[in-house]
């Protein structure tokens, strides 16, 4: 079996050596799977150096990026969502989590008409509105070339998020010099400009991200001030820099780490950054998902149609909360039994008192929920329409907050059996752990004993004690973090989770590939185990773990070679 | 090609689309990639296997309701009671090909094995890995656009059903390894992709378009190109922008090529409800992008159409069950009999007869496609659907067995001569060894493609296959 060359940290070293060698859970280096080590050798990178890991040159904006960009870009009121939705869908990058694979992101017939189109509209919506217009025209030129130019310069800064050399301002002065002959009825001056900005929002510098540095030094090329700038706002904002990053750019504040940690800090405080937060997690904790959740209604005759959304908002509310409203951890995520209901979430957890259809802040019964895992939105998306589903619950576990890549199993599983008076957890080992069989390989060792911890709870995310009859038996050993921790149930588990550097591990590796755009590789090893290694000795809130990320040698800096 | 000149072809019901003459109608010739009409290839891509006679374990023994019996000439007689029926009045164009066989490559997943070797005759770029698999080469499809293309423009490739899913929806068509093309889903978008600019323009306002655009595409060019002379820049940069550059053309060839206006209010009308789990709304979604398939290979503006109905599995799409009118379960459970994507839910009653109607309703949809086609009656008084092939395929043979033998592979339309017609045949004389490259080779042939000694293209997808094409197909 071909396998990916793999990158893993000690401690999922052991974990892989101890329950992994047939079910194919590791951590893959999927941004270069020939990849030789730093410096063109076969050498290891030395242990514990932090360090800048491939990248592409030329990442092309994601579709969110571009809808960001062109509505700072062009000052509107209202993001142009619906132009983008003329975008065709990127396809799948499989294997990673998040959808900014730069490797993926290309300009085929499609989407490059669609961007043509978007530019031809946006541009006329510019330049026959005098007050758009005017939020765009710099002040203090007398001609209207002159004019022009100043627009051309000012705005292209913007566009292109770095200032334009000579030839480039003056190919786009060409094109304005044409606004006469191409829109015939506009006034020039206005003609030129809505060609100038069709020019800007088709060029291939506005949509896509270019890193031109090419000088190294000690074994890595840093970052202009500008790329830096770009970096920062498209990690942490998915939009264009604003003009105090700018600023901050062209007065070399950006060149230190202490002037890239306060502008971080700055946009971490920007209500964008809570777009960005809240997309990471919807992808780590797979709330689209939650879109297929369908109990069935004979079975939970009170759900409603609307769990699925009720669900994907308390995710949403739960993650701002902590991670901005109470400047939490992620441990906290794994371990608050504070959240956000509605009525019909308020019936599932078994609360008291009155609700409505607005989400309100509630604390769970600490004795039956501890964290995200403890909630509906997981538990139900990862059941059948009458079961919970441990066998998925503990796959979910193992490759989003393990790390560990689960093997996909053979064709043509037998049916589960019947369950003759058993448990649901009975009937899911009787027919995955039979010794010697290819399932108890993977079943028996690893993803079973990460997902019987839940069976207390149903396929909705209800509460139970009973199963079938029988008493729940929610007690198991899974392996976390290389060690087999006994736990009772999910309470204990999340406790588990939270105190695994592994665990930390990680969700640090999920971090540095959303905001890198790239899947982790050999050199993000010593960030992600210095950031692990915080987060779990409670030292790292979630803002501060972004941060750390932006403000590494690997995020300001390229790596000496180029991505095959 | 040149398309200066202009020729209304007679559509379907009176219909008048006023389409290019295609370049040099010559008498044909019984040979590919010779005729003088530029044959094409359109793919119809059903998930999920065909309700074959086979036994399972959660009904017992199904019978045959797909292939005729008895292969060989095909009749009213051997079609009845099958789904095939459906294309009972195109008969006379159909090669029903019964034993072409997938290599049983390790995808860890029976659909991603079918959904994603189905165009490339290849195994994954990672084995073992299931729904997080990729190709390790190019698909047909993608392979005709390139080398036959008009300015190679990419080929089209269209997708109905929801969006998303499992294999992440779009999977059949790919640039080469581990490079998946993105699909086009909305029906409006692609037409205007297919005539390469904005639709609903006057003359006028299209002429203002093109002089203006040139002017834009000199400036994006030349900076496209000084990105690409940057000495840093890895291969993979290149090819991303190699992709763009090739894309910034000279609109004038696409922009020639036009539906009529009503037609194209239609398409922007119905398009809005392409992201749909109902199987009537995807099915409808795919009419119209047959309509934008037959349009583009009547003009010239590709070779090459492939079209998906639903993700890796379809497991989204409920068709509907035409005897009731209530939607089914989605696809994927009726294949597998059961409420479930694996074998865990119960037994559907009558999943194969609710199988069978679904393969009914696409054999429907093809009977559109081979409509619209053989409503274009060209110059020369002959019909546009005999001047290429169109392909009615499936990924499994069969649901609950993810078989990889026996995959459904209809063809209507000869390529200008050169594939059989009115037959149901067995390849290989029945031998179970994989043949999927030969079939792809002997379309891709029919279709004009060459091999690098400038042969018939017989040496297409895994390179480690035995080479060839399925002779027993050629006329």
């Amino acid at each position: 079996m071909a396998r990916r060359r793999r990158w893993k940290s000690s401690a999922l070293l052991a974990a892989s050596l101890s329950f992994l060698s047939a079910c194919e859970g590791q951590i893959s280096d999927a941004a270069n799977p020939r990849n030789p080590g730093p410096g063109g050798t076969n050498n290891p990178p030395p242990a514990g150096v932090e360090q800048p890991a491939r990248s592409v040159r030329v990442a092309r904006l994601t579709h969110a990026q571009w809808v960001a960009s062109v509505k700072d870009l062009l000052k509107l009121d209202a993001a142009p969502t619906t132009l983008a939705q003329s975008f065709r869908a990127d396809p799948s990058q499989s294997g990673f989590l998040f959808d900014n694979d730069a490797r993926a992101l290309s300009v085929d017939e499609a989407l490059w008409g669609a961007y043509q189109r978007a530019a031809a509209d946006l541009a006329g919506q510019v330049a026959t509105d005098a007050t758009k217009l005017g939020k765009l025209l710099p002040a203090g030129s007398t001609t209207d070339e002159t004019r022009a130019k100043a627009f051309v310069e000012s705005f292209g800064l913007r566009a292109l998020r770095r200032p334009l050399t000579a030839d480039e301002v003056e190919a786009y002065l060409v094109l304005y010099r044409q606004g006469p002959k191409a829109y015939p009825t506009m006034a020039a001056f206005q003609g030129g400009l809505r060609m100038v900005l069709e020019g800007f929002l088709q060029s291939p510098l506005f949509l896509y991200r270019v890193e031109r540095s090419t000088q190294a030094a000690d074994g890595k090329v840093p970052l202009d001030a500008f790329e830096v700038a770009s970096r920062l706002s498209y990690s942490l904002w998915n939009s264009m820099p604003d003009d105090a990053l700018f600023a901050a750019a062209r007065e070399g504040l950006l060149a230190k780490r202490e002037g890239v940690a306060a502008e971080a800090r700055r946009m971490m405080a920007d209500p964008r950054a809570r777009d960005v937060v809240d997309a990471y997690h919807q992808a780590v904790f797979d709330v689209p998902r939650y879109a297929s959740i369908r109990p069935n209604t004979t079975r939970f005759p009170n759900v409603t149609a609307k769990l699925s959304e009720s669900a994907a908002k308390e995710n949403t509310l739960f993650v701002q909360d902590v991670v901005f409203g109470r400047k939490g951890r992620f441990a906290d995520l794994l371990t608050s039994r504070d959240t956000f209901v509605n009525d019909e979430l308020a019936r599932i957890y078994g609360l008291t008192g009155t609700f409505t259809a607005d989400f309100v802040p509630v604390a769970l019964d600490g004795a039956q929920r501890r964290g995200v895992l403890t909630q509906v939105g997981f538990l139900a998306s990862h059941a059948t329409s009458v079961d919970p589903d441990p066998i998925h619950r503990g796959v979910f576990l193992s490759e989003h907050l393990l790390c560990q890549k689960i093997g996909a199993p053979p064709a043509n599983i037998p049916a589960l059996p019947a369950p003759n008076g058993r448990t649901n957890r009975e009937v899911v080992s009787s027919h995955t752990e039979a010794p010697g069989t290819v399932c108890a390989s993977c079943h028996a060792t690893l993803i079973n004993p990460l997902g019987f911890p839940f069976e207390n709870f149903d396929a909705v995310g209800g509460y139970r004690t009973t199963d079938n009859g029988h008493p729940v038996d929610a007690a198991s050993t899974p392996g976390i973090g290389g060690q087999k921790v006994s736990v009772k149930d999910a309470l204990d588990m999340a406790d588990a989770l939270a105190n695994a550097q592994a665990v930390h591990e990680c969700y640090a590796r999920h971090w540095v590939e959303f905001l890198s755009g790239r899947p982790v590789a050999e050199e993000d090893g010593a960030l992600v185990a210095r950031l692990g290694k915080l987060s779990q000795a409670g030292q790292l809130p979630i803002v501060d773990l972004v941060v750390e990320v932006v403000t590494g040698v690997g995020f300001v800096n390229r790596h000496p070679e180029e991505l095959p | 090609m040149k398309l200066s000149r202009r020729h209304v072809l007679q559509g379907l019901g009176g219909a008048m689309l006023g389409l290019p003459v295609l370049e040099g109608l010559l008498p044909r010739k019984a040979q590919a990639a010779e005729a003088g009409a530029l044959p094409f290839a359109i793919f119809l891509r059903q998930a999920d296997g065909v309700a074959a006679a086979q036994s399972t374990s959660e009904l017992g023994n199904e019978p045959e309701r797909f292939w005729p019996e008895p292969l060989g000439n095909l009749s009213t007689t051997t079609l009845a009671g099958k789904s095939l029926v459906e294309l009972a009045d195109h008969r006379a164009r159909l090669l029903v090909v019964r034993n072409v066989n997938m290599k049983d490559y390790n995808y860890g997943d029976g659909h991603a094995r079918g959904a994603i070797q189905c165009l490339t005759a290849r195994g994954p770029a990672v084995e073992g890995v299931g729904g997080d698999s990729e190709a390790s080469g190019e698909s047909l499809d993608h392979r005709i656009g390139r080398e036959l293309n008009p300015q190679k423009r990419d080929s089209l490739y269209l997708y109905a059903g929801q969006a998303g899913g499992w294999l992440g929806g779009p999977c059949i068509s790919h640039r080469g390894s581990a490079t998946r093309r993105a699909a086009l889903h909305d029906p409006w978008l692609a037409y205007q992709t297919m005539v390469g600019g904005p639709g609903g323009l006057t003359p006028e306002a299209r002429e203002q378009l093109l002089v203006r655009q040139k002017s834009l595409n000199d400036l994006v060019s030349g900076q496209l190109k000084a990105l690409q002379s940057r000495p840093e820049l890895s291969s993979t940069d290149r090819q991303r922008l190699d992709l763009h550059l090739s894309n910034v053309r000279d609109l004038e060839v696409a922009l020639s090529c036009r539906a009529r206006a009503d037609e194209e209010l239609r398409l922007q009308q119905q398009a809005p409800g392409y992201n749909s789990t109902d199987g009537d709304e995807v099915l409808a979604t795919v009419r119209l992008h047959m309509d934008i398939a037959v349009l583009a290979v009547a003009c010239g503006t590709t070779r090459s159409v492939a079209i998906q109905v639903g993700n890796g599995n379809d497991s989204a799409t409920r068709y509907r069950d035409p005897t009731t009118g209530q939607l089914m379960e989605n696809f994927h459970y009726i294949s597998h009999r059961r409420t479930s994507h694996d074998a865990s839910g119960g037994i559907i009653a009558g999943s194969d007869v609710l199988h069978s109607r679904v393969d009914a309703q696409f054999a429907q949809t093809f009977n559109y496609l081979l409509d619209r086609l053989a409503a274009y009656t060209l110059p020369d008084g002959k019909k546009l659907v005999d001047q290429g092939v169109s392909v009615w395929f499936n990924d499994l043979g069969n649901g609950p067995a993810h078989s990889a033998r026996h995959i459904p592979f209809i063809l209507a339309g000869s390529c200008n001569g050169y594939l059989k017609q009115g037959v149901a045949v067995t390849a290989a004389g029945g031998n179970a060894n994989p043949n999927l490259n030969k079939m792809l080779n002997t379309i891709g042939t029919a279709v004009g493609l060459k091999n690098a000694a400038g042969g018939a293209l017989d040496d297409f997808g895994d390179p480690t296959l035995p080479k060839g094409l399925l002779t027993e197909l050629l006329a």
